[in-house]
């Protein structure tokens, strides 16, 4: 941490932001698939959060959504791999429903273990059992030291 | 039953059931000079736990400081040769300060170090949808918005109210 007073006197995270064509339709995968809960104030906007005081903008754009690469991606929490591996099933089994585009393999990274889908429109999530806890732990040791 | 109908009746009980959303992503093509900028513009605290990432949260959630145990956003940023699908406006990434002259203050202490960490465009404060904000690009095309929101338009008040709009009123 530097010594000096940022620009920005920040609080705290406020939002990050998805695109969608089609609310009804993205609410849908939201709350009945991904398991977030969703709320819409606006119009053109949906937001949905889980876990925490911070949110994601859902916000319905006329034509199709922008379609993201996994550099840009969200991680959901879950508990167990169990609940990855049946994710992962339930992704394949529910493709079509939901028109999910992608499905990558579950991979073990560690002791975390992973898969990551792309939505209808066009964003990446990826179901992880990767936690708080973790980051806990990885803020705690500082930065890592050269060999 | 139809598909959708079986889908419809899981409705009560998701077919997920994440315990948060944990962390958001983007990516630089200068790992230095991004952690910079979330440090010495945005505030953030960062580590790099390991060569070519760093995590970003906000600050406070420290041993013996005041968010300690409750529950943070992680940003993670990882070095990239290329950025795949540049950011647009509409994808950014949002942090809360406490007032609306904290946004004034900000915007003018951003606009002019804009050379200094590298910053695109860095647009004027304005009001939208109860907020106060001013938007700004990074120089690896990822948007930061700064806001101010009053406590009943915070996002947690906007939960608690529920529904505003339904599909038959859009």
């Amino acid at each position: 941490m530097t010594a000096t007073q940022p620009l920005v006197a920040t609080q705290s995270f406020s939002h990050g932001t998805i695109e969608c064509s089609d609310m009804a339709k993205t609410r849908r995968f939201l709350g009945e698939f991904l398991g977030v809960d969703v709320v819409r104030p606006l119009p053109e906007a949906q937001y949905l959060w889980k876990g925490g005081p911070w949110s994601v903008v859902c916000v319905c754009v006329e034509g199709d959504a922008k379609i993201q690469g996994q550099q840009n991606h969200f991680k959901l929490s879950v508990r167990t791999a169990a609940e990855v591996d049946d994710a992962h099933e339930a992704a394949q089994v529910h493709r079509d429903d939901f028109g999910i585009r992608e499905i990558t393999p579950v991979k073990d990274d560690g002791p975390f273990r992973a898969f990551r889908l792309l939505d209808q429109d066009g964003s990446w999530w990826e179901i992880t059992t990767l936690n708080q806890a973790h980051y806990d732990r990885l803020f705690e040791q500082g930065d890592h030291k050269p060999a | 039953m139809t598909a959708v109908q079986q889908v419809a009746d899981i409705s009560v009980e998701p077919i997920i059931q994440p315990t948060s959303i944990v962390c958001g992503t983007f990516v630089t093509k200068d790992l230095t000079r991004a952690r910079s900028m979330c440090e010495n513009v945005l505030g953030l605290e960062c580590v790099s736990p390991e060569p070519g990432v760093f995590l970003a949260r906000e600050r406070g959630h420290k041993p013996g400081e005041a968010l300690h145990g409750k529950p943070y956003w992680v940003l993670e940023a990882r070095q990239a040769e290329t950025i795949d699908v540049p950011q647009e406006m509409l994808n950014h990434w949002g942090v809360f300060v406490d007032s609306q002259a904290a946004v004034d203050e900000a915007h003018k202490r951003v606009d002019a170090a804009k050379a200094e960490y590298g910053l695109g465009r860095v647009q004027k404060p304005r009001f939208r949808h109860g907020s106060y904000a001013f938007y700004f690009v990074d120089a690896d095309s990822n948007w930061w918005e700064v806001e101010y929101r009053t406590p009943d338009l915070l996002y947690t008040t906007i939960r608690e109210r529920g529904d505003q709009v339904h599909d038959e009123q859009a």
